[in-house]
């Protein structure tokens, strides 16, 4: 089951997937979701700025 | 001498090169004849350029003889990894699709080595695009390690990990996104540095994923590493990742005095789930620094257990941007195995990879908060024995493990936080060396260079070389 949402989902993406592929494709995005499932209970301060962007060019010189 | 010569490492040549006892020209020329006679075998380079090399000998043995020597690099026959663009020449990115790719510009830390004086002896092989740990390469055939040729060398650097290791090239350059510097470098027996983010450029380097990516030395001798480091390391506006930190002076700070240095050790997450003997060489070698004056203090780092999750996320995430509209349009000229992490890269969402970044800003503030304890952290390089080529699996105290997800578990977290990495021979298991990692706060390369200096000082490989080399 989940590999044919993982191919229909590649295919909206434009991506071909190889046949050959669906299986392990399906067994290395559970392991992610498996470890995905401890950041849920991660507490992740949500407020702080994680992502930047250097204004004026890519240094400040 | 010609045998004993190849073997020899930089700080041993550098003093000999100088004093003209030897000349360029014939080092080059051992070298290039070692490396063309034992790469059928061991296949470290995807291209051997002799004749630009031997060029470049006769210059630097011109321009020693007039009394311009440039430094310890002068002279050195190196290789470097196929990733790093050498101007108006081929890198291939060990790819089909840059097969025929000409840059026309030097990297940075290309034109850095040319200012050296070094000497380019060709193009190393690699794991396609450097997303791999095996080196088994499709395109350029599977690179072997010296020390069993029916082992993986590890990778991604692992061309530039073997031909150090069998005495192909001097020294080299290794990419690091998740481990490829330390990885080849613990699975060859040899030294490699990941320096901190933003201390050496990046600039016509292809890129793996853009906020992870490494450049940075793969030798025989920490000295050999701290030299290198003092000659690519420096502020670049060219790559925007690049940091205006002064570079110190490497060697200056390699004293093997370890007296009072407080060595951190996190249990929970670096001594979990590590093959036994590993473990015990890693240990003994902390050991051996405790005999030489320095103290142990267990360290907590929490954040460490969402690490793999932020790995993975990132690398995936990034590499997939990269690759997308080739992905999209000529699926089939990647490998088999570049191709599946692709499409598993197009899945996460936005949301992941944007968790993944606030997961990487609690690990820097974690190790942060240990640094303020410790002066450095030490960990195994690896948690396995580098497995057979063609397997895709490791066996850990008898367990079949994954053999990607497990070989990146302790170099990882040095990516998320762009802290500086050693790693260094620490022994052997079963005939194959054995890496012990030394992770430093930022920008303090010399420390753990010095720190490694002093593992390496205990002579853990006793003076062994890959029966390659000498036979």
């Amino acid at each position: 089951m989940m590999k044919v949402i993982l191919r229909d989902v590649l295919k909206s993406k434009g991506v071909q997937v190889s046949e050959s592929h669906l299986d392990i494709l399906e067994q290395r995005w559970q392991s992610i979701q498996y470890l995905k499932a401890d950041i849920e209970h991660a507490v992740l301060d949500d407020y702080d700025i994680a992502l930047t962007s250097t204004p004026g060019g890519d240094h400040v010189e | 001498m010609s045998r004993e010569l190849v073997t020899k490492s930089v700080e041993e040549l550098a003093p000999l090169l100088q004093k003209r006892e030897l000349s360029p020209v014939e080092l080059t020329q051992e070298v290039l004849k070692h490396a063309e006679s034992h790469n059928e075998r061991i296949n470290a380079y995807i291209t051997i350029t002799r004749k630009q090399a031997e060029e470049a000998a006769l210059q630097a043995e011109k321009e020693i003889s007039d009394g311009n020597y440039r430094g310890m690099y002068h002279g050195i026959p190196m290789g470097l990894k196929d990733n790093l663009y050498f101007k108006n020449e081929i890198t291939t990115m060990a790819s089909r699709i840059h097969g025929d790719f000409v840059s026309d510009f030097d990297a940075t830390v290309v034109s850095k080595l040319r200012e050296a004086g070094a000497i380019f002896t060709g193009k190393l092989n690699m794991h396609e695009y450097a997303w791999g740990i095996t080196n088994n390469n499709p395109h350029f055939g599977a690179c072997r390690n010296p020390w069993d040729t029916e082992k993986i060398p590890g990778g991604s650097s692992g061309g530039s990990g073997a031909a150090v290791a069998a005495d192909m090239s001097v020294a080299s350059l290794g990419t690091d996104t998740a481990g490829s510097i330390r990885i080849p470098s613990s699975a060859c027996g040899i030294v490699g540095l990941k320096p901190t983010h933003g201390r050496v450029s990046k600039y016509g380097c292809f890129p793996l994923a853009w906020s992870l990516d490494h450049i940075g030395p793969m030798t025989k001798t920490v000295k050999d590493a701290a030299a290198l480091l003092e000659v690519i390391a420096g502020y670049d506006k060219n790559d925007p990742t690049s940091v205006n930190v002064p570079v110190g002076s490497y060697m200056e700070q390699i004293t093997g005095n370890v007296k009072d240095l407080v060595i951190g050790i996190n249990e929970e997450y670096f001594f979990n789930h590590v093959d036994s003997e590993v473990e015990k060489l890693v240990r003994q070698g902390i050991q051996h620094l405790v005999d030489q004056g320095a103290k142990v203090e267990e360290v907590s780092i929490p954040s460490l257990k969402y690490a793999e999750y932020a790995e993975m996320i990132t690398i995936l995430a990034e590499a997939a941007t990269i690759h997308h509209r080739n992905l999209l349009t000529r699926p089939e000229d990647f490998g088999q195995d570049i191709r599946l992490l692709l499409e598993l890269g197009e899945l996460p969402s936005a949301v992941d990879y944007l968790q993944s970044q606030q997961i990487r800003r609690q690990l820097k503030f974690d190790f942060q908060k240990a640094f303020e304890k410790v002066s450095v952290l030490i960990t195994p390089t690896l948690p396995i024995i580098p497995p057979k080529i063609g397997e895709e699996y490791a066996d850990l105290n008898g367990e079949k493990v994954d053999l990607i997800d497990h070989i990146i578990r302790f170099t990882g977290p040095s990516n998320l936080t762009g802290l500086p990495a050693l790693t260094v021979p620490c022994g052997f298991k079963e005939g194959m060396p054995v890496g012990l990692q030394i992770i430093g706060p930022a920008f303090k390369e010399g420390t753990v260079l010095n720190v490694g200096y002093a593992v390496e000082k205990t002579n853990p490989l006793k003076g062994r070389k890959p029966d390659l080399a000498i036979s």
